[in-house]
């Protein structure tokens, strides 16, 4: 038992106390506030298992993004009265986990004889590296190696948000803005400059480091929703090309890319050598637009916004 | 490949389009559509004739790295029938929402080509983890469409969003564990390594857990009549005839190739038998419907029951018959059901009414509409000469050829007779001219002759049954 196991300790104990507070919370709101404190440890527990990419990935959109949507949501419901936890209702949730948790010991207790011999499980990606136009190992998988798996997600966000449209078929009087609460209006005005530069350096950053598109699209659109919910920021209005183009964009360049190298070059997604690390960036750079856009209306979009 | 890769682009295209392109009104939309499905159809088709001539599989590394590290897509002859299959019931959906003069919403054009996308490139993946993706778009496109019918179908829309979440991570933690154990996700390669292991019997028992969750497969199809009756009849006749297969796709995938045979023999007549069930127990509570829409739906999963059997008879004795008789009945199912959900709803527009009483007379009324609907239902019943009948006849040689198959053949019996009967329960009260339940419009005859246009397919099957069993006969993939 050294030191340092201590603060891995604590995030463990913090961990499951926030998550079983989380689930019999008295009411809705303080749930609310204990899933966002639940999503900030899971981001903490990623970057201490050295995986900053999925560090930021949780607290942006795991914790940030996500709350506000909850938020939002609760706003819409009537208030909840105290409501009794009924476990029949979550047997299936319940099956999962004892199946997932026991599965996962399991593998930690047995290790399969593939394990011990394959101990680098990622030299593949190691070696072919060099060719991948870029230095960092989860951006080369993300972008060239599997880069058909990241088109369907560009995919999915487009999905949803197709799908979210659906949801406004009727007028309905919006819901009041929210009061312009001026410490809420001068934090944003400190923040979203801020968030603009932390999305553009981690956009920038993903070639060589952890970051990447995913990364600084959602903080890019955290910063878009403050403005948003602030009223600082005007609807987007779907039916204006900018809004439609910048949803698209991310895709249309990626299909552009894919069909463009199956015709003229060596195959489907087939990045040039010598133009990959570019290609790559401007991939990037597009999909950063459309998914700050589209989590933006996601988590953001109203009727005016929307159908419109 | 490239016609196979064409195929998977155009929708998408038409889709973008859609979204972009200036003053997009739903009929310039409906254009694009189908233009882009028949587009697709055409590139599928192609696709299908070179992959025959060849009479190999091909593969495609993407990205152009070794196998392991990259995507594999794979083209068979089976996937190539099914991205013409897709393309063709999306045609025939699109003609009949574009002249039907029930509207599916605005937005039906732009979800039904994601779906398209979606479903195409389904059938081409041969990697656990990209299919998982694919799994995600389908149930995206399937439940937004579902909610295309207004806030009466959010109940079942968002149900069947969460069913959808749940099958989607039960399925991913499933790949996780073969993950761990084989550090690879391709099919290929799994297939060549898998081995009769503690953890890999979890990771197939959750895969194939989420993937019966996804497909509505018998037990858990719980969400299907909710969310299938609820969409407009262009949206339910996808969901029914090509949405469900998708699941059904990857479950063969992994029970015929990446699951070790013995496992899969020892499995084959547990699915068998959940096949059996369903057979008898959809078609029950599609007898016992009250209301048009949800009987045709329960039918759906009485129906799957066929293609669960095939699948687990196929695992248990691994002949090529079965393989043939699992993917026929896909097929005429699909044509069938496309028919069926198209005619219950323009019946249903017409007539004013979503309950089954309301169609006496309708064999007067709207009787083209009535006549797609029997016709399509013969070949749920499986008349000769229909697609229903060969797929059936395919799956009963091998039973019927060995006494002590032949309990299986009670249980195809069973179904037959209760398809039997919920189809006649229609066409009783349709004919019942006595006490005619009045239409509140003309019926628009357009749409009565769009619905019928897939059943007269599916009866056409027969003349080509020869090439489309020739084709399927190439075995596994």
């Amino acid at each position: 038992m050294t030191v340092e196991l201590l603060p891995d300790l604590v995030l463990c104990v913090l961990l499951l106390v926030v998550a079983w507070s989380a689930l019999f919370a008295s009411t809705r709101r303080d749930a609310m506030a204990l899933f966002v404190a639940f999503g900030m440890i899971v981001a903490l527990v990623w970057a201490r298992l050295g995986a900053p990419d999925l560090a930021l990935a949780e607290a942006a959109i795991g914790a940030g993004l996500t709350g506000v949507l909850l938020l939002r949501a609760a706003r819409k419901l009537p208030v909840s009265s105290a409501r009794r936890f009924d476990y029949r209702r979550h047997l299936g949730a319940l099956t999962f986990i004892v199946v997932a948790v026991s599965g996962f010991a399991v593998s930690i207790i047995l290790p399969s004889p593939a394990d011990i011999t394959a101990n680098n499980i990622d030299s593949p990606v190691a070696a072919a590296m060099s060719d991948s136009g870029v230095s960092h190992q989860v951006t080369a998988v993300l972008l060239n190696f599997r880069a058909w798996d990241t088109f369907l997600e560009l995919l999915v966000l487009l999905f949803a948000i197709t799908g979210l449209r659906q949801l406004f078929p009727i007028e309905k009087e919006s819901l009041e803005p929210a009061r312009t609460w001026q410490l809420l209006v001068s934090w944003t005005r400190t923040l979203v400059p801020l968030l603009l530069l932390v999305g553009g350096y981690l956009l920038w950053r993903g070639s060589s480091g952890p970051g990447g598109a995913f990364q600084a699209g959602a903080l890019l659109a955290a910063g878009c929703v403050m403005l948003r919910i602030t009223g600082m920021l005007p609807p987007l209005h779907w039916s204006s090309f900018a809004v439609r183009g910048s949803v698209c964009a991310g895709t249309l360049l990626f299909l552009c890319t894919a069909v463009l190298t199956h015709s003229l070059g060596a195959g489907w997604l087939d990045y040039p050598e010598a133009h990959a690390g570019t290609l790559i960036l401007m991939i990037e750079t597009l999909a950063t637009l459309s998914i700050a856009i589209i989590l933006t209306l996601l988590v953001a979009g109203e009727r005016k916004d929307l159908c419109s | 490949m490239n016609d196979a890769l064409l195929s998977l682009v155009t929708p998408l295209v038409a889709a973008l389009i859609v979204l972009t392109g200036p003053a997009m009104t739903p009929r310039r939309a409906s254009v694009v559509v189908l233009l882009g499905s028949a587009f697709s159809l055409a590139a599928a088709l192609l696709a299908l004739q070179t992959v025959t001539a060849s009479g190999a599989t091909q593969t495609l590394n993407l990205g152009g790295w070794e196998d392991g590290l990259a995507i594999r897509l794979r083209l068979s002859p089976l996937s190539a029938l099914l991205l013409a299959f897709t393309a063709l019931i999306h045609l025939l959906a699109g003609l009949y929402a574009r002249f039907s003069r029930f509207a599916s919403g605005d937005d039906f054009w732009v979800l039904s080509a994601f779906l398209h996308t979606a479903l195409a490139a389904l059938w081409l993946s041969a990697d656990l983890f990209n299919l998982y993706i694919t799994l995600e778009l389908i149930g995206l496109a399937a439940v937004a469409m579902v909610a295309l019918s207004g806030p009466k179908a959010y109940q079942a829309a968002a149900d069947y969003l969460l069913l959808s979440l749940a099958a989607s991570m039960i399925y991913l933690l499933g790949v996780v564990f073969l993950y761990s154990e084989y550090h690879t996700l391709d099919v290929m390669q799994l297939a060549s390594v898998s081995a009769d292991s503690a953890r890999t019997r979890l990771a197939l028992a959750l895969i194939t857990a989420g993937l019966m969750l996804k497909g509505a497969l018998w037990p858990l199809h719980l969400w299907l009549p909710a969310a299938h009756a609820g969409a407009p009849a262009a949206v339910s006749a996808l969901l029914s005839a090509v949405v469900v297969k998708g699941p059904l796709f990857i479950l063969w995938l992994v029970w015929t190739e990446v699951a070790p045979a013995d496992l899969a023999r020892e499995v084959g007549p547990m699915v068998a038998t959940a096949g059996m069930i369903a057979l008898v127990a959809g078609g029950w509570a599609a007898m016992r419907s009250p209301y048009i829409k949800v009987l045709v739906a329960y039918s759906t999963v009485a129906q799957l029951g066929y293609a669960l059997m095939a699948l687990g008879l196929l695992m248990s004795w691994q002949i090529p018959q079965m393989h043939i008789a699992l993917w026929l009945f896909v097929i005429a199912h699909g044509l069938a059901k496309a028919s069926l959900f198209m005619a219950a709803g323009e019946m249903q527009g017409t007539l004013g009414t979503r309950r089954l009483t309301g169609l006496r007379g309708a064999t007067q009324t709207v009787p083209i509409a009535m006549f797609a609907f029997a016709v399509a239902g013969g070949s749920l019943i499986g008349l000769p000469p229909s697609g229903g009948f060969l797929a059936k006849w395919v799956l009963l040689e091998p039973i019927l050829s060995q006494p002590q198959n032949w309990p299986w053949a009670f249980g195809i019996l069973l179904g037959t007779l209760v398809s039997a009967a919920y189809i006649f329960r229609v066409v009783v009260l349709a004919f019942d001219r006595a006490t005619i339940n009045p239409p509140d419009t003309r019926p628009h005859l357009m749409g009565h002759w769009l619905a019928l246009l897939p059943a007269l397919i599916v009866w056409g099957m027969a003349l080509l049954g020869e090439q489309l069993i020739g084709l399927l006969a190439g075995g596994g993939v």
